[in-house]
């Protein structure tokens, strides 16, 4: 299972690219707040532009959350594989975050199926 | 311990999935005049080749009916045409047709608007717009799944336009459909006199009419 680190940033950042024959589906959550002070509201989004489709040659991208969760500060949280069965992301799987801050490490592990 | 396993009585052979070569399939006279090249014809498969393709696509939710996207099997430019038919009259594409699971059914039409799968009452035919119809003839993908495809679609040169609607069900903002496919390319060389056994060994490949009696 593939995972990648990131940092509570307010810019959306791509975890998973988008595969065009699978969704991706995330595994694990770990997000660590245990360092510095203030809250992180965390948002897991879905990053995709819909197919052609009758009467609609060209639909619009889209962003969906998929996903939200506050984490206090001091605090660490982890999320399994049963917690996020519903976590489907037809697209890109993105992590965002309310605030920047760099002590607020986000661990994600997913899977393209 | 020491067990001695006996002999199985009997063993069971699966057939494989898809035509291979040394088989023999039959055009029979269902077919129309326009496929005069292999209409109540036999043919011995040369060789084989299966091809692999996934059809992707992300559609949103149609509840009211009315957004859903076509599927045209035949070839040619138009938006929504994936050209997967033989371009030579020697060519037998036998495709198998598996779905990924989601929310979504599938609706065949060949040709375009006209559904294969109508009852006999009037007015008891495939509708995405009424809330019952929808799923009257409606493939579901578990009826199909994409390891373990059960559709089957038999594609020649020129054939009239097969057509796969896919509607997305209530429930969902967005779901991705993926469509797995095989192609199994079938080379076709005529017996120009076909024993009777080799008729009756042969698979019979009926025209499309005869779903609709």
């Amino acid at each position: 299972m593939p995972s990648q680190v990131v940092t509570a940033h307010t810019t959306a950042q791509t975890i998973a690219a988008e595969r065009e024959n699978a969704v991706v589906q995330a595994k694990s959550l770990t997000i660590d707040n245990q360092v510095g002070a203030g809250d992180c509201e965390i948002t897991i989004q879905d990053s995709f532009t819909p197919s052609a489709y009758v009467g609609v040659p060209a639909p619009g991208a889209q962003l969906i959350e998929r996903f939200k969760a506050v984490v206090q500060a001091a605090d660490i949280i982890t999320w399994g594989e049963e917690d996020l069965k519903g976590i489907k992301c037809l697209g890109a799987l993105l992590v965002d975050s309310d605030v920047i801050k760099a002590t607020c490490v986000i661990t994600v592990g997913y899977e393209h199926e | 311990m020491l067990e001695l396993v006996p002999k199985p009585q009997f063993s069971v052979v699966i057939p494989p999935k898809t035509l291979q070569e040394g088989y023999l399939v039959h055009f029979d006279s269902d077919w129309p005049s326009t496929h005069e090249a292999i209409r109540e014809k036999t043919f011995r498969i040369d060789a084989v080749n299966q091809v692999p393709y996934d059809l992707p696509y992300i559609l949103p939710t149609g509840a009211v009916g009315t957004l859903y996207r076509d599927v045209d099997f035949s070839n040619g430019s138009g938006a929504f045409q994936e050209s997967l038919y033989p371009e030579n009259l020697s060519s037998l594409f036998e495709v198998l047709v598996g779905f990924k699971p989601g929310n979504y059914i599938s609706h065949w039409y060949v040709p375009a608007g006209k559904s294969i799968h109508n009852l006999e009452y009037a007015q008891m035919y495939p509708d995405l717009t009424n809330v019952k119809r929808r799923y009257l003839g409606a493939r579901q993908p578990k009826d199909s799944p994409y390891e373990d495809p059960r559709i089957k679609l038999y594609f020649v040169k020129d054939l009239a336009p097969i057509i796969m609607r896919l509607y997305v069900l209530a429930g969902v903002d967005f779901e991705k459909i993926v469509v797995g496919l095989t192609i199994n390319k079938c080379q076709m060389r005529i017996i120009e006199a076909p024993t009777e056994e080799q008729k009756l060994k042969a698979k019979v490949i009926r025209y499309f009419e005869y779903l609709r009696w």
